[in-house]
């Protein structure tokens, strides 16, 4: 199962595409795609590009666990939650930061 | 200090109102990412896990107290109230947003700073000896070089687009405090047999993937020749370094599948044409950027001995920190401080604002409105007298920055690792806090003596671990993370290249077995002053390799 995130450009907040096309902050209000959604995944992607409003896509792997989406990297873990130490709270949009494809 | 000329001033306001101007034209989407990253990077952002970074230069660490409260500003106002200086003696904003950088630029333009050329394949920030100007064995100070070649180097046009990142260190002293044989260049005071003063070069020394120790390509370069002999350097390198593998690109790749005597050869060939050209440093311009760092106005001390012993036994934290963190001075009745980066079980090289702008009060009041960022991470006060150390260190525990661990075992080097750097495949700052807290005691540090860690969280090596007594590299090994433990390192005069000794580590496993290298050493060292790399070229690799993985 796979998820897009990318960084948004104002803020530079790590984002992820919801299944209502918007940008949003919580990784568990990311929308999945299974293998065959290669296509949907695809478009999901260059109609992203096409806003130049989010850095760096990535497609990256989750799986269900308790019920919750979790990255397979641990680098993922750590963009999702913050860094762990120092602990900080995530970067978040600012009022401008909002993107939909 | 350097002070900014009209030509200075004039080209850093233009470049900070250029970028502004580009700023703009992105955040309106006149221009796309692929066409801004390049423009970003050549002035110091980056985009990391989970913001933007402004790396901001500190030329060869230099600032003054008002550098240090503009950088306090922009931690208060633009960040989250806190700095990170690195191991190339910049520092590093975690968390700025776009739309404030051309802000933050103009904020430091106003204090005679910038970030320009903190990132791409250009000459980087020049870094110097940290106690450059004052310390007591230095043949000449290196900063009035470092600031020539800081203005050769600045959008150098032939050198702006170099096959790989450029770097440079610079040192006036015989012991090297600066790396320089870990740099691209390395340059060393020397003096030729009429007592005159030059350069010893060495060229392709560097960390990353493929860490080398660098070579003497020339041991004597006058002053009046050193820009067209380093710009020759740069032109061979620029002409035949590889620019089809990235991996690959760095002049210590070159030097070492050339050779330096080829190198050398096409060096003198290209020296040969420019010497003697518009590149010649004429000493009256010496001189005149010399003045600039001319030494402070000294009160006339006595040479003044510290009774350590003694002030240990009235104040053991005082007495540890006036044993550590203190170099000796040129000047009788004066010292150098360090002001440890370093409390423990805390991120190595992260100050907040309010300590900034303690820092700041501090360099006013005790050290002639100097200081120095250094390569370990630390601060230094150049030149405080004898006589105002325990002002000064009174001063510094009302900061929290009076831990007296300077050269201990917790006076670690540390990258940002896998919490911030988009690079990094495994957390650093975690390990460094956790032998932090392991080694805390201060007998026990005393114990162990000068032993340098240095953690890193990927193969580029940004926290040294290749040159730590004592390394530790962090690798993504099936979606965890690793930690390969080297031993032998050395970034001094006496370079040398850490060994792994065997597999790697889990992340909570580092630090007993860290402990057991430092165990290995206690028990076979010859006396306790012998210090754990002399025992490690003493001892060999085996007694070590047995104490990470037993003798199995």
């Amino acid at each position: 199962m796979e998820i897009l995130t990318g960084n948004e450009l104002i803020s530079g907040a790590t984002v992820y595409l919801d299944p209502q096309g918007n940008w949003v902050e919580d990784l568990q209000q990311a929308r999945t795609f299974e293998s065959g959604d290669k296509a949907e995944r695809d478009e999901a992607v260059a109609k992203t590009k096409a806003t130049m409003r989010i850095l760096s896509i990535e497609i990256e792997k989750v799986v269900l666990k308790d019920g919750q989406l979790y990255p397979e990297r641990l680098r993922e873990r750590i963009r999702a939650t913050g860094s762990t130490t120092p602990v900080f709270d995530r970067q978040h949009l600012t009022e401008d930061g909002h993107v939909s494809i | 200090m350097y002070r900014y000329d009209e030509f200075d001033a004039a080209f850093v306001k233009a470049r900070a109102d250029q970028f502004r101007e580009q700023v703009g034209r992105r955040i309106s989407g006149e221009m796309n990412e692929d066409q801004f990253r390049p423009l970003r990077l050549m002035n110091g952002l980056y985009l990391q896990l989970h913001a933007y970074m402004l790396r901001v230069a500190v030329p060869y660490g230099t600032l003054g107290g008002k550098q240090m409260r503009k950088l306090a500003h922009i931690a208060r106002t633009y960040d989250r109230g806190y700095g990170h200086f690195t191991t190339r003696t910049n520092i590093q904003y975690n968390w700025p947003k776009l739309v404030d950088i051309p802000a933050i630029i103009d904020h430091l333009a106003e204090v005679e700073m910038h970030a320009i050329q903190t990132s791409g394949n250009c000459i980087r920030n020049i870094t110097v000896d940290q106690f450059a100007g004052a310390a007591a064995d230095e043949i000449i100070d290196p900063r009035p070089i470092a600031e020539i070649l800081r203005q050769w180097s600045s959008l150098h046009p032939e050198f702006s687009f170099l096959p790989r990142k450029f770097k440079i260190a610079v040192t006036g002293a015989p012991n090297d405090r600066a790396a320089i044989k870990f740099h691209d260049i390395g340059l060393k005071a020397v003096t030729n047999g009429a007592g005159e003063i030059g350069w010893e070069v060495w060229v392709g020394g560097g960390l990353g993937r493929t860490p080398m120790i660098g070579k003497l390509i020339n041991s004597y370069v006058p002053n009046t020749d050193l820009l067209a002999y380093l710009e020759s350097i740069l032109r061979v390198y620029n002409r035949y370094g590889r620019r089809d593998n990235k991996y690959k690109a760095r002049i210590k790749i070159l030097v070492h599948e050339e050779g330096l005597e080829t190198i050398k050869g096409q060096v003198e060939a290209e020296f040969a044409q420019v010497r003697g050209g518009v590149l010649t440093l004429p000493e009256e311009e010496l001189d005149r950027i010399s003045a600039y760092f001319a030494p402070p106005t000294f009160a006339s001390y006595p040479a003044t001995v510290i009774d350590i012993a003694r002030e240990k036994i009235l104040d053991p934290a005082y007495g540890r920190f006036l044993e550590n963190n203190l170099n000796a001075h040129q000047q009788p009745g004066y010292v150098s401080v360090t002001i440890s980066l370093k409390p423990i079980g805390k991120p190595p090289g992260d100050i907040s604002a309010d300590q900034m702008d303690l820092v700041a009060d501090l360099a006013e009041r005790f050290s002639f409105n100097e200081l120095r960022a250094t390569h370990e991470q630390n601060l230094v006060l150049p030149h405080v007298a004898i006589a105002d150390l325990r002002a000064l260190y009174d001063g510094l525990v009302a900061a929290g920055l009076e831990a007296g661990n300077v050269g201990e075992i917790t006076d670690i080097i540390c990258c940002p690792g896998m919490d911030f750097c988009a690079l990094a495949t495994a957390r650093s700052i975690p390990i460094a806090e956790e032998l932090s807290r392991k080694f805390s005691s201060p007998q026990r540090q005393k114990e162990i003596g000068d032993l340098k860690i240095k953690i890193s969280g990927c193969i580029n090596a940004c926290g040294h671990h290749h040159v730590g007594h004592i390394g530790i590299l962090g690798v993504e090994k099936k979606g965890g993370e690793l930690y390969q433990i080297t031993v032998g390192g050395d970034a001094t005069e006496n370079a040398s290249v850490g060994k792994i000794l065997g597999p790697g580590f889990e992340a909570e496993e580092v630090p007993d077995a860290i402990e057991r290298l430092v165990d290995a050493y206690i028990a076979r060292r010859e006396t306790p002053d012998e210090p754990f790399i002399a025992a490690f070229r003493r001892l060999g690799e085996a007694p070590f390799k047995e104490a990470l993985y037993g003798n199995a």
